[in-house]
């Protein structure tokens, strides 16, 4: 067995964040969707169009006549004049809530939005069209800060939420993360996952893993071992990251421990350990692995012993996927020629086949909401970002430039992050649900994300 | 151990012994060159003589090319039925990553299953799977993918 190895880097960064940014919750306290409720009661008896007004800050999702909300977040304003906090703070949020595809950002401002305290101008906002306002304001002593926000539903000219949070400057962007979370927990009944982190392999010289925000900043180098190191997978308390490593020269499973920075050898089993998913409730891994002589799937404890074999017969099988209640599995196989995604239950059984559309469907992972499976395929020679039901219907196509691969459900269920490759350079990419809105996230070239369960 | 592993193996060669590796080298001793050495040299000589094994596109299994290329490699591991072999499986950038991996694992296997079927005992080989992530050419075209969808066969004492 090697001996441990450490990564001082991430350690310390894990230990400033424990001991910061805690959040203050003391705005809030009005519970929105009762006093709409009363309302929308209180407009019927008085014979007024009620329904339309108590529906304007809910986000439907599932609504097929869903429209963005347009929504505007003024530069938050800050305590010391000239700091470039205020700026700052309401970029990161509207960088959030744009990359939902839920929201259409309006830019123009009316002049009250520099006002530190006080009621927004209400019909101003609402005459160019906002519906949802984000108002912050920013308290800096030296390098602590405290950030308050509110949520203001325009038409009815209310505040829908307030949250206070301090912490210090370096931590800005995991606070306003944190109030972007709310917000859409707010609008959706969904908490955000803003404040949660990819993992991701570097794809030029370096096969290190990298550990970044969801929006690509932090960036975090978390292993220097020198050898190629792939497909990262986070424990779903997230703080473990499996890989597979060729550290001792063999694609051997490792699991590395984010707050102390020591990794230890979990499966080397001969041939392939490779695509190790944890069961949503941690207790067992899915794993790939050859060592009985083609791959097939099995499951291990996290202790890497062997419990079962769970699929058979001629074909290469890898790339398992739990579905979130962990009765099923999803995973690839070219038992039928070429590979297709199979789903067989996760306590043993039949599997069957899901995917029939094209020759080549690989990559499965499912939502977090259950209904979906994100996958990639292989259209006209170029690989692309796929969503399609359990029941094998409703394929949809999400990707269309470029060479895409490897697709990571966000928490959430509202965002993919992928691994997409234009002109030969692989970069992390997030996007909203329905391919709509599509960013480049990683600060360098990068392949195989996986996307935390748990925020920082 | 070798008349075991021979019948085993179903093999109608004959039964050669492997050569023992010999005492371990002494701290400090410099007068004659270690026995390492010269299976250093044997070594490389068998590696030089291996040939590549190539694959089409998607394809685990062996074409007559590549059947070609392994029996005459069979023979090359034959006089030195001693060594390991490590059957390096790859693939082209055509490929997703993970299923790469399955993929240049299953090449590897297909090899090291024909070599076993010519004689070459089961023991000798282990495989390492490296998917798309080490291409010799890193071209974007038809001629670089060819040369990309490969087994080497690495011999080791």
């Amino acid at each position: 067995m090697p001996g441990p190895v450490v990564y001082p880097g991430i350690r310390d960064r894990l230990a400033q964040l424990h001991g910061n940014a805690e959040r203050i919750d003391k705005l809030d306290g009005f519970n929105f969707r009762r006093f709409s409720a009363f309302l929308l009661g209180f407009s019927l008896a008085l014979g007024l169009s009620g329904a339309q007004v108590w529906a304007k800050l809910e986000i439907d999702v599932g609504n097929p006549n869903f429209a963005p909300m347009p929504i505007a977040v003024p530069d938050f304003v800050s305590s010391q004049t000239g700091s470039p906090y205020g700026k700052e703070a309401a970029d990161i949020l509207r960088n959030d809530l744009s990359m939902t595809g839920l929201f259409r950002i309006l830019q123009a401002a009316p002049a009250d939005s520099a006002q530190l305290n006080g009621e927004p101008d209400f019909d101003a906002w609402g005459k160019i069209g906002v519906q949802a306002l984000v108002k912050g304001t920013l308290q800096i002593h030296g390098d602590s800060i405290v950030v308050e926000l509110r949520l203001y539903d325009v038409a009815l000219k209310k505040m829908e939420l307030g949250k206070r949070f301090s912490g210090r400057t370096g931590d800005l962007r995991l606070m306003l993360h944190r109030c972007g979370d709310r917000i859409m927990e707010r609008l959706t009944g969904v908490p955000g996952c803003f404040s949660t982190q990819i993992a991701f392999v570097g794809s030029e010289k370096s096969r290190e893993v990298f550990v970044m925000d969801y929006d690509g900043h932090n960036l975090q180098q978390v292993t220097r071992n020198g050898s190629i190191n792939l497909f990262p997978e986070w424990a779903p308390d997230g703080s473990h990251l499996l890989f597979t490593s060729y550290l001792n020269g063999r694609p051997n499973l490792w699991l590395l421990a984010l707050r102390t920075g020591q990794s230890r050898l979990l499966s080397a089993r001969p041939g392939i350990n490779a695509s190790a998913r944890y069961s949503p409730d941690g207790k067992l891994i899915a794993l790939a692995s050859s060592f009985q002589g083609i791959p097939k799937i099995f499951l291990i404890t996290p202790q890497g012993n062997s419990i079962k074999r769970l699929t058979d017969g001629r074909g290469n099988d890898i790339s398992p996927a739990w579905s979130p209640d962990q009765s099923t599995i999803a995973y690839v196989s070219d038992q039928a020629g070429t590979p297709n995604i199979y789903l067989v239950p996760a306590g043993g059984g039949q599997p069957r086949r899901l995917t029939f559309e094209t020759t080549y469907n690989t990559d499965p992972d499912w939502s977090p909401t259950g209904d979906l499976l994100a996958f990639t395929s292989r259209i006209g020679g170029r690989f692309q970002i796929c969503t399609v039901r359990t029941d094998g219907k409703d394929l949809r196509v999400l990707t269309q430039e470029g060479s895409n691969q490897s697709p990571a459900w966000s928490p959430d269920g509202r965002m993919i992050a992928f691994a997409s490759k234009h002109k030969g350079v692989s970069r992390i990419y997030v996007m909203d649900r329905t391919g709509r809105i599509r960013i480049p996230v990683s600060p360098l070239p990068g392949k195989a994300p996986a996307w935390c369960r748990q925020p920082r | 151990m070798a008349v075991l592993v021979s019948l085993v193996g179903g093999c109608t060669r004959p039964i050669v012994k492997p050569t023992p590796s010999g005492p371990p080298p002494q701290p400090g001793f410099t007068g004659i060159p270690p026995q390492g050495q010269v299976a250093e040299q044997e070594l490389q000589g068998v590696q030089t003589n291996l040939r590549v094994v190539y694959f089409e596109f998607d394809k685990y299994s062996l074409n007559a090319e590549a059947r070609a290329s392994l029996e005459h490699n069979a023979q090359m591991l034959k006089m030195s039925p001693h060594v390991k072999i490590i059957a390096e499986g790859h693939c082209d950038e055509r490929g997703t990553d993970e299923y790469n991996l399955a993929l240049g694992e299953r090449r590897a296997r297909s090899v090291v299953d024909f070599l076993v079927s010519l004689g070459i005992p089961a023991q000798n080989f282990s495989t390492v799977s490296y998917g798309s992530e080490l291409p010799v050419d890193p071209a974007h075209n038809e001629a670089a993918w060819a040369k990309n969808r490969r087994v080497f066969l690495r011999v080791t004492r």
